[in-house]
């Protein structure tokens, strides 16, 4: 009986070949994206998974009235470990704060993050050095590794597991440093690093106060975390309150809690931190679930709308003594056939589309992949599909009354009518809302690259340096002065300074000053001469720093327009602020500028010169003009070691706008993912309308045969034909609205600089299915008004 | 073989209730070839079809042999059905996607025949419907007279106890037509039960008993004496 199903399956299946590649086809290019999603989700909530205790390590944060933070200070790891017996295991990490330089001969590592980590860390989070994890004993404080890539890097050629001697800085430092081997840096974790130095212990003598470093903790399976948590806070007051005596410090202290954050919350949703990537993945799984419903929706309504054709069949079988249950799966299985069928065709489309989804997300993954999810994950989605799309149709058509079908009295009845109208105005009014959200995305992203930012990224390049600068000069750094001469003599180069921080989105550093007796927090940028003539940032009122005036360097301060507002000043220039023990005098008020990007506002910020309390200031910026910009980057490249000996021969530079352009990157991303959905959504609706108009249309060539026969034009059967449609396409439009305007009204919420809501993206996006559904519909509209009605009557 | 005794079913819509059958009572021997006639809308079909258990009558009883049928559940239904009854059509209703052999072996997999009897039992029909040279065809490539003999086959092949035949020859030109009738009678003379719903007097004076049927009464039942004496 299999045998003979299959082939009146597959019989079927050629007769209505196009709109079985339709429907297969559709499914197909749906289930590629899902399949992708489903990766991608699988990847993003895996991290540290093959971690043998995942379940059971946490991060240890600290609660402050008005912020949360995973940075916690080194004796707190192990008070922890002595007081509490469920805690097995506590370590600590410290990420490496700034870049530095290792050489083996000509081959150069910069290693952005070099973590150090005592044992105890290591082994709860199960670091992997080649040959196993070791602990320093004896005379070896420490052990350090270089991860694998980083090793591959200054040894290309290196095949054993022996230490190495590496340099440190430039060639010419004369500083080296002991590297015990290579150690796996997983990438699928929230610890990587280039390169991780492991210490008995670590942060030794440091006391409460120096909170650098990431405490964690793996607890006994079973441990009442919520109950461990309120210890932990009760310990951490105690600890803090030692010898404490000022009564307000000490409330302050009560006001501070503690927190418990699995490892498992770290990468997508850490209690300290923001949980964006967490909403994205789940925007992108709701994204990939409804492409998939609606390609399933295309299988349900071509099934439904077949089903007259498939009425005979049902009624003969059962007349020939069938069961309902048979022919129930018998129908089920003719589904399954055509979705295993695109299941394959989607593994073939997903693989293909890969490389620019790895792209796009930075991420590596990989359908053909041993222990890849997918293998239990795809028979799953088969059968879920195979339900979706197969189980009405499969009810309907076995409930065939046989006595009504082989009389042919059969109309599909007004309700699968309904259900296919309904499912259509739904496949459309996703469609729909994805256009308006491609719209809307695509019109802030153009206001964002194009809106003044009130200061000029182009032709400013930003080299990476290491050498602290400061002015004037304090212990361990330069002043700025000779090499800003040297590099001013290279042709082309019409300005140079240095500063704490580059506008390329960073957050700065806060601090308070005092205006008028009024304390506030101000962010501070500190900054070198020509900082504002580099960036071509607007005065408002005053002057910016000169060297003509001496006391810029002492005592001067600029700030911007938000800062005046804060403070409610008139007239500020001249006017003293107080910080960091300094009584600035305001020599200037810049217009406000969008360092951090348009997502949030521009903050009240203080530029100054000196500044005790800051950074030192190593981010050099050159405004070069354009034609000759090539020139002055190979000159400055050649003379790089004498103009900055410091920083050694190595010549690194980014153009700071393309620095800032990625600020741009997530909401690129989403414009990406939105242009691909919009794509999808309309492309799978559009292949079920035109299936779907087929049939509408076959099932009416009688009655058009008959308008024609009384004498109606072919204008007007192409109106009647269309308008059921494009009614459901005005109503999908309409539904749709609403929606889209809530959603991409919150999304735009997001920017702190961001365009009115546009109405033309409402109107373009019922343009563009109104458009598609006439030209889809009277496509096959056009073969019945073609055709002879004498034809379609004869045949009756 | 068949006793009906009063048989009611009645059509109802939103607006209009139609009585199809009003109290019909009605036996049949085993052996016999009944046929039943009457105008349109008399309830001529709806009897054949509570006959063949493809509708359900509002009340009365239908006996085949000693077996109440009408208390059987759907999958019961479908088990006598399957083993006892064949079906002919008038528009013959062939699976278009089946070949001749396919559809006509179709009633033995329901009736899970093992695949080498049904071979065996396929091909005797074909030849004795004389269409082997069609088995490897599909019905949209034979006349109306063959996909008839094929359907005639099909209703046949798991020699069932009754036969039902609704118009078979509504849609035949009158030589083809005759072909299917003269198979009726051979078959009924083999000792196959045919109850057959007609509008034709010419199809029913092949019939051993005519049976007039209207606004859901029986109204007259009549004994075919030429056929009868034929037989004799």
């Amino acid at each position: 009986m299999f045998k003979l199903n299959l082939k009146i399956a597959l019989r079927n299946l050629w007769r209505n070949r196009i709109i079985t590649s339709i429907n297969v086809g559709g499914l197909a290019i749906a289930l590629a994206a899902f399949i992708l999603v489903v990766m991608y989700f699988t990847y993003e909530t895996s991290f540290d998974k093959t971690n043998p205790n995942y379940n059971n390590i946490y991060v240890v944060g600290r609660i402050y009235p008005d912020f949360k933070t995973n940075y916690t200070s080194p004796p707190f790891a192990k008070a922890i470990k002595q007081n509490f017996p469920e805690v097995e295991n506590a370590g600590i990490t410290k990420r490496g704060f700034f870049e530095f330089t290792m050489k083996n001969g000509k081959n150069t590592l910069f290693a952005k993050n070099f973590m150090q980590a005592d044992y105890n860390a290591a082994k709860i989070l199960d670091l992997k050095p080649t040959g196993g994890l070791e602990k320093p004993a004896g005379e070896v404080d420490r052990l350090s590794y270089l991860s694998e890539e980083s090793m591959k890097v200054l040894y290309p050629n290196k095949t054993d597991n022996k230490p190495e001697m590496v340099g440190m800085g430039s060639s010419n430092s004369g500083i080296t440093s002991k590297i015990n081997g290579s150690i796996i840096n997983n990438l699928h974790s929230n610890i990587t690093f280039d390169g991780i130095s492991i210490g008995n212990e670590i942060g030794q003598g440091e006391n409460y106060g120096m909170n650098n470093y990431t405490t964690y903790i793996q607890v006994k399976p079973g441990t009442d975390v919520a109950n461990l948590e309120q210890k932990i806070t009760k310990l951490y007051r105690n600890e803090l309150l030692k010898g404490e005596t000022d009564q307000k410090t000490i409330e302050e202290i009560k006001s501070i809690s503690t927190f418990l954050d699995p490892l498992s919350n770290q990468h997508l949703k850490p209690k300290a931190g923001n949980d964006a990537p967490y909403k994205i993945l789940i925007a992108l799984s709701v994204l990939g679930i409804l492409i998939l419903v609606i390609a399933c929706i295309n299988f349900t309504n071509l099934s439904i709308a077949q089903a007259t054709k498939r009425a005979k069949e049902v009624g003969i079988k059962k007349v020939m003594g069938a069961y309902r249950f048979q022919l129930t799966t018998q129908f089920l299985a003719e589904i399954f056939i055509q979705c295993l069928f695109a299941t394959v065709l989607a593994l073939i489309v997903a693989e293909l589309v890969l490389p620019y989804f790895n792209n796009l997300f930075q991420i590596n993954l990989s359908v053909w992949h041993i222990d890849n999810d997918l293998i239990w994950q795809l028979p799953l989605i088969l059968c879920l599909i195979t339900l979706i799309a197969g189980i009405y149709p499969a009810i309907v058509l076995s409930g065939f009354k046989p006595a009504l079908v082989l009389k042919g009295n059969f109309s599909t009845s007004k309700q699968s009518y309904w259900l296919r109208n309904s499912l259509l105005v739904f496949q459309f009014s996703i469609a729909v809302i994805f256009i308006i959200g491609l719209f809307i995305i695509n019109s802030q992203l153009k206001y964002m690259r194009s809106e003044d930012l009130g200061f000029t990224a182009n032709q400013v390049v930003y080299i990476k340096n290491q050498t602290l600068f400061n002015n004037p000069v304090k212990f361990g750094s330069l002043n700025f002065e000779s090499v800003r001469d040297k590099i001013l003599k290279i042709p082309g180069i019409k300005s140079a300074t240095v500063a704490t921080d580059v506008p390329d989105g960073a957050e700065n550093g806060t601090n308070g000053y005092t205006f008028e007796g009024v304390q506030s927090s101000l962010d501070f940028v500190d900054v070198d001469f020509d900082y504002f003539e580099t960036l071509d940032i607007k005065l408002k009122q005053g002057r910016f720093f000169s060297q003509s005036f001496s006391t810029d360097t002492a005592n001067s301060a600029v700030i911007n327009e938000s800062a005046v507002a804060k403070y409610g000043m008139k007239n500020p220039v001249g006017k003293t602020i107080k910080g960091c023990n300094i009584d600035y005098k305001i020599v200037g008020v810049i217009k406000d500028f969008k360092a951090q990007g348009f997502e949030s506002a521009v903050q009240p910020t203080i530029y100054t010169i000196k500044n005790p309390c800051g950074n030192y200031k190593t981010q050099i910026m050159l405004k070069i003009e354009e034609n000759k910009m090539a020139d002055a980057l190979a000159t400055l490249k050649a003379q790089w070691p004498q103009i900055n000996p410091k920083d050694g021969q190595d010549f690194r530079y980014e153009f700071l706008d393309e620095l800032y352009g990625k600020l741009f990157k997530k909401q690129e991303q989403l414009q990406s993912v939105f242009f691909a959905a919009a794509l999808l959504t309309i492309f799978i609706a559009i292949l079920g309308l035109f299936a779907f108009a087929k049939y509408i249309t076959n099932g009416r060539i009688k009655e058009i045969a008959v308008r024609k026969i009384l004498g109606a034009s072919d204008i007007q059967i192409f109106k009647l034909i269309n308008r059921s449609f494009l009614v459901m396409v005005l109503l999908a439009n309409v539904i749709s609205w609403p929606v889209a305007y809530i959603l991409t009204k919150k999304w735009l919420e997001t920017f702190a600089y961001r365009i009115d809501l546009p109405v033309l993206p409402f109107m373009s996006s019922a343009l563009i299915t109104i458009l598609l559904t006439v030209i889809t519909v009277s496509i096959q509209a056009k073969k019945a008004v073609k055709a002879n009605p004498v034809d379609a009557l004869k045949y009756e | 073989m068949i006793r009906i005794e009063n048989l009611e079913k009645v059509y109802k819509t939103e607006e209009v209730e139609t009585t199809a059958l009003n109290g019909i009572n009605l036996h049949v021997k085993a052996g016999e070839f009944v046929s039943i006639m009457g105008p349109s809308g008399c309830g001529k079909s709806t009897l054949l079809n509570v006959m063949g258990l493809l509708d359900k009558p509002e009340s009365g009883s239908y006996k085949f042999i000693d077996t109440e049928l009408l208390t059987l559940n759907d999958r019961e239904r479908s088990n006598f059905r399957k083993r006892n009854m064949g079906f002919v059509f008038q528009n013959f209703n062939l699976i278009d996607e089946l070949t001749v052999f396919e559809n006509i072996e179709l009633p033995l997999i329901y009736n899970k025949i093992p695949a080498g009897e049904r071979k065996t039992l396929v091909n005797e029909i074909i030849e004795r419907m004389n269409i082997v040279n069609r088995s490897g065809h599909f019905p949209q490539q034979l006349s109306g007279g063959q996909q008839q003999r094929v359907a005639v086959a099909r209703a046949l092949v798991t020699k069932p106890k009754l036969v039902l035949a609704d118009e078979p020859t509504g849609n035949l030109d009158s030589s083809h037509g005759n072909e299917v009738m003269e198979l009726l009678c051979e078959l009924n003379e083999t000792g196959t039960t045919i109850v057959m719903v007609t509008h034709s007097s010419h199809d029913a004076s092949f019939s051993n008993r005519i049976i007039n049927l209207k606004d859901g009464h029986v109204i007259s039942e009549k004994i075919n004496k030429s056929r009868n004496e034929e037989l004799i």
